[in-house]
């Protein structure tokens, strides 16, 4: 009888062990790793708007050269996607603008998304007001 | 009684299987917590670091311009540009000013860690072009490996633009400025192409003039990808540094090499190519022998011209052309030497800090504006072993 109370009395130790082994794992601060990828989503839509590349290719609809420019300005291992609206919300790149797996961000754990307007465009002698909303969505592949 | 034994015994065996699971369990669950949190804490220094040197502009605010360079006047570390509000826009001056080897002052590692409070961490620090530019089998471009070749008046040049993974870049604009000297003369060609599908460009250019007349070329490569362009300077092997060419604000000072020679030594013109690939004439002098462009070749600062808004075009590389003796006993000629970024600006990555990284290093980057063209900026942080 005493042979089957310390067998049950184990068990419940080694389970509390197992348990405790799992409280061990490292978190994974999937916030922290959201937050990053915001920032260098934004950060380089920045410079390409500061530069005046941004407002060039959308209002041109360079998507090629959107693309390319995002592809040399982010890391390697981190995929993008991004979509760009008019203001009454719907979409104005035909052909997707992205690069990596579209798969990864439907089942990566850390997707950041990025929005970032642009106002308007400016000719030899007007500014014209034509707002766009550019969606970035980011994912580390 | 035999019963009383079997349950000592299981009990026994029992215990030490527990013990010997906690022993192993329980360190490995404080010891993988304590490492987790270290790494946060790790995470969150070098963010706060990163964003210290890109978005502040360290105190004087335009320490990397004053000239004689001091390392005890800077009070507060930062490469961010005083002069305009933008973000991720830095500082040419102070981006110099970390370069190891420069002639004007340079800021060693170790001041900029005291200076970040950084005891007890490493760092390195990058700037790199965005894509890489190199010889066609994907060599560095330098010196000793110039994609250029010259038979009789034909000058060849032929790069490869590839992602940083390698995987090539068509289409990429490829913008080249030659130039170069006869005896008496100088000269400027530019040409443009376009890479092939396999990031390939290979072009020819007609000089009006043989190889064996010809004393000095430089070729300045503009590679653009999409508008975000790099460049690349390049120049044959045999090309002697007369002088290093600085520019601290809006001063060009040259600087003696240990190739200067001791004859006398003039500026016959100056041009420069801004961030957006403008080429700009500086100055010309109104004679070869013009005394206001005469280097003083005895002292360590040879020349120093101020050219006030000059800094306002984003000058990103000079070319002047001298009238010396060269080193290769052809007597007194034209001879052409490009700066001051070609060393970090352009092809070559720029790096800053300890290079051997650490373990559990953690790594972040951001494209930043140097001079109107964009470069990424890459930081990697850890702590010094024990």
């Amino acid at each position: 009888m005493r042979v089957v109370e310390v067998i049950l009395a184990s068990l419940v130790i080694v389970f509390a062990l197992a348990f405790a082994n799992i409280l061990a794992i490292a978190p994974t601060s999937p916030k922290y790793e959201v937050t990053e990828l915001e920032k260098m989503g934004y950060n380089v839509l920045y410079d390409l708007d500061k530069q005046g590349l941004l407002a060039k290719f959308v209002y041109n609809k360079n998507w090629s050269d959107l693309q390319a420019a995002l592809r040399v300005l982010l890391p390697l291992e981190v995929y993008f996607n991004l979509t760009v609206y008019y203001s009454n919300g719907t979409t104005v790149n035909e052909v997707p603008i992205f690069y990596g797996s579209i798969e990864t961000f439907s089942t990566s754990k850390n997707v950041a998304s990025v929005a970032y307007g642009l106002c308007g465009y400016s000719t030899m002698d007007k500014a014209v007001y034509d707002p766009r909303t550019l969606v970035l969505q980011l994912a580390r592949g | 009684m035999v019963n009383a034994v079997y349950d000592h015994i299981i009990a026994i065996v029992v215990i030490c299987v527990m013990f010997v699971g906690a022993v192993v369990v329980l360190p490995t669950l404080s010891v993988a917590n304590i490492k987790a949190v270290d790494q946060q804490q790790l995470r969150n220094i070098a963010l706060n670091l990163f964003n210290t040197m890109l978005l502040d502009t360290g105190e004087p605010i335009n320490w990397g311009s004053i000239d004689p360079f001091n390392i005890s006047m800077i009070t507060r570390f930062g490469l961010a540009s005083a002069r305009d509000s933008t973000l991720y826009l830095l500082d040419p001056n102070k981006v110099q000013r970390l370069i190891k080897g420069n002639p004007l002052g340079e800021l060693p590692y170790n001041a900029v860690k005291e200076l970040l409070g950084l005891q007890g961490y490493e760092f390195t620090f990058k700037i790199t072009p965005p894509f890489n530019v190199t010889n066609l089998d994907g060599t560095k471009i330098d010196s000793m490996h110039p994609p250029i070749t010259l038979i009789g008046s034909t000058l060849r040049y032929a790069v490869k633009v590839s992602y940083l993974d390698g995987r090539p870049i068509p289409n990429a604009l490829v913008e080249a400025t030659v130039y170069y000297t006869t005896k008496d003369a100088f000269f400027i060609l530019r040409s443009s192409a376009s890479t092939d599908s396999l990031g390939r460009c290979i072009q020819n250019v007609t000089l009006n003039n043989q190889s064996n007349d010809i004393r000095s070329i430089i070729v300045i490569f503009r590679v653009t990808v999409a508008n975000v362009a790099t460049m690349v300077v390049t120049y044959t092997s045999s090309l002697v540094r007369i002088a290093d060419i600085n520019l601290v604000g809006e001063t060009i000072i040259l600087t003696r090499t240990k190739d200067t020679p001791s004859d006398n030594v003039w500026i016959v013109n100056a041009t420069y190519i801004t961030g957006n690939g403008d080429l700009k004439y500086l100055f010309n002098a109104s004679a070869k022998n013009d005394k206001r462009y005469q280097l003083n070749t005895g002292a360590k600062r040879m020349w120093n011209g101020t050219y006030i808004g000059l800094s306002y075009y984003d000058p990103v590389c000079f070319v002047l052309n001298f009238w010396a003796v060269d080193s290769n006993g052809k007597g007194r000629s034209e001879i052409v030497i490009a700066g001051p970024f070609q060393n970090t600006m352009g092809y070559a990555v720029f790096d800053y800090g300890n290079s051997l990284l650490g373990y559990g290093s953690v790594r972040f980057q951001r494209s930043v504006i140097i001079s109107g063209m964009t470069y990424i900026a890459e930081l990697w942080l850890w702590k010094e072993s024990p």
